[in-house]
């Protein structure tokens, strides 16, 4: 009974723990599902990567956005971990090397406006790299809850 | 400030401290926000809440985000068989938060009416001698026009409909409208039991990225006919009831969305028929009949449907939406089959 007990509660910290951190750990769990070939809609490791790119050039073209990255970014980095993490989210078998949203984005004090900002230079990269609606739309699913952790303000 | 103080009028003072705040929130940086995502404040529904075509959904009207407000201007245009609808408007969005609204809308009344109005200006005569009365059936032989004044409120109660992808819990809303009909006339001869009424509504809206599909699904608490340009309530009363009411959209493109929606109406006036003077039209019938009117009896018993619509939303900037709609309204007063194309654009600023 007790260790019923123990197992339940465990599991239910384990659950409380999970979900509101979003831990960059594997593909976001989304209702419903990403699609399983998310990553190769996007053509494959290359293909996010050139989405990557695409992101930070219409980011660094929105005055609205730009000079926080021209402040505190480090684009260079940001490309090659952000390539991880799209990846990741999207289901593919990588491992990402950087910090938690909460913390990176933790003192940037950043508005709802500016993150949806960043979605749309998302959704610019996906037309730029002619990628489909549809495919573009599994990673927007697939980072939009990081909103919790990132709008902070 | 110093204004405010030496007035007098308790509303004026507020109005001026509102106009105050306004101001000391501009300087604080900008008031106006347009920070949504394309797409994502949602079109002008004929009510002129924020949602679809026929629906408010839970969404806050404009492009505004939790920093600002932001408004719109919506003109919507619905040639249908025997009526046409005519709704212009105004709304605007608070802080994503909370949203007002004011729709006056004007309902052209096409052949039925005109007929209906042929047979009171013959029968007139009879009928005044009946009821002792001279009377006024509201309905003129041509152009009978229905107007109606539509003001609505919104509240974002809690929920995301957008970027929660990994739950599935709403955002929710609850709005209320308050509707006053012009033609008091028109719908006594019609059998409503109310001219002016509010309605209140819960609606839940969804936005699933995987599949690129919104859903929305409201619940409203009316006794609208025809959501009250028909007036509210019938002969046992105007209890209202609660309708559901549900919108499907794809999202085609980040500028372009797709859908269909379905809005349950009421009975109220069902199998009902017009009244002059308290007298059922169908106790007219022989004397139509005399007349030669006959073949207008069977379009004297009223019905209403519920309402269905398929759509098509294109945004080409933030500024501007365009709308485009079938709408399949089914019975109306007197009228079967109206159905017909829908147009709606809405400016935001
Ligand atoms: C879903 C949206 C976003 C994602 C997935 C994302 C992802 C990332 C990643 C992976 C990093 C690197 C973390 C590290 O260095 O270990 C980062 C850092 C950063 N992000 Fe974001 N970000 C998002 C939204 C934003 C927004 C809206 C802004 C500002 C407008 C922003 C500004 C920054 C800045 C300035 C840094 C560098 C922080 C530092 O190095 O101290 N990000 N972001």
């Amino acid at each position: 009974m007790k260790q019923l007990f123990r197992t339940i509660a465990i599991t239910f910290m384990l659950c409380v723990a999970a979900s509101p951190s979003f831990s960059q750990t594997g593909k976001t769990g989304t209702y419903p599902p990403i699609d399983s070939d998310a990553v190769e809609q996007f053509g494959g490791p290359e293909g996010v990567r050139n989405w990557v790119e695409g992101l930070f050039y219409y980011i660094m073209l929105d005055n609205r956005i730009n000079h926080v990255f021209r402040e505190f970014g480090n684009i260079e980095r940001q490309i090659y971990l952000n390539t991880q993490l799209v990846q990741l989210v999207l289901g593919g078998d990588v491992e990402y090397q950087g910090a938690s949203m909460a913390a990176a984005h933790a003192d940037l004090g950043i508005t709802l406006t500016q993150f949806n900002a960043v979605v749309e230079a998302a959704y610019n990269s996906c037309e730029r790299i002619q990628l489909t609606y549809e495919a573009c739309n599994q990673l927007i699913a697939g980072l939009a809850p990081y909103k919790h952790a990132i709008v902070t303000r | 400030m110093e204004e405010a103080k030496r007035n007098k009028f308790p509303l004026s003072k507020g109005a001026a401290l509102f106009v105050a705040m306004l101001a000391s929130s501009i300087s604080h940086g900008d008031l106006f926000d347009s920070g949504k995502v394309l797409a994502t404040g949602g079109v002008s529904m004929i009510d002129g809440a924020g949602g679809g075509g026929i629906t408010p959904w839970a969404t806050i009207t404009g492009y505004a985000t939790k920093e600002g407000i932001n408004g719109d201007l919506h003109y919507t245009y619905a040639p249908l068989a025997n009526y046409t609808l005519h709704s212009v408007g105004a709304a605007v969005g608070f802080w994503d938060r909370f949203e007002l609204s004011y729709t006056s809308s004007s309902l052209t009344t096409g052949s039925t009416f005109d007929t209906l109005g042929l047979v009171f200006d013959t029968v007139g005569g009879l009928t005044d001698s009946v009821a002792g009365l001279p009377i006024s059936t509201g309905i003129e032989p041509f152009n009978t026009t229905i107007d109606m004044e539509v003001i609505g409120a919104k509240v974002r109660v809690f929920g995301e409909a957008i970027y929660d992808s990994d739950n599935f819990i709403p955002q929710v809303a609850v709005g209320a409208f308050y509707k006053t009909n012009k033609n008091d006339e028109l719908l006594t001869t019609l059998g409503a039991d109310k001219t002016k009424d509010w309605e209140a509504y819960i609606s839940a809206t969804k936005i699933f990225f995987p599949i690129n599909t919104l859903i929305n699904i409201t619940a409203r608490y009316t006794a609208a006919n025809q959501t009250g340009l028909v007036g509210f309530g019938g002969p046992d009363g105007s209890d209202k009831e609660i309708r559901p009411e549900i919108s499907l959209a794809y999202l085609l493109r980040k500028d372009t969305v797709i859908g269909v929606e379905w809005a349950k109406h009421g009975d109220n006036l069902n199998g009902q028929s017009v009244e002059i003077a308290g007298l059922d039209l169908t106790s007219l019938q022989p004397t139509l009949e005399t007349l030669g009117l006959s073949n207008v009896a069977g379009t004297l018993t009223q019905n209403e449907s519920d309402w269905y619509d398929a759509f098509v939303a294109f945004f080409p900037n933030k500024n501007l939406s365009i709308t485009m709609a079938y709408a399949m309204l089914g019975n109306i007063t007197l009228t079967p089959d109206q159905h017909g194309f829908y147009l709606s654009l809405q400016a935001s600023f």
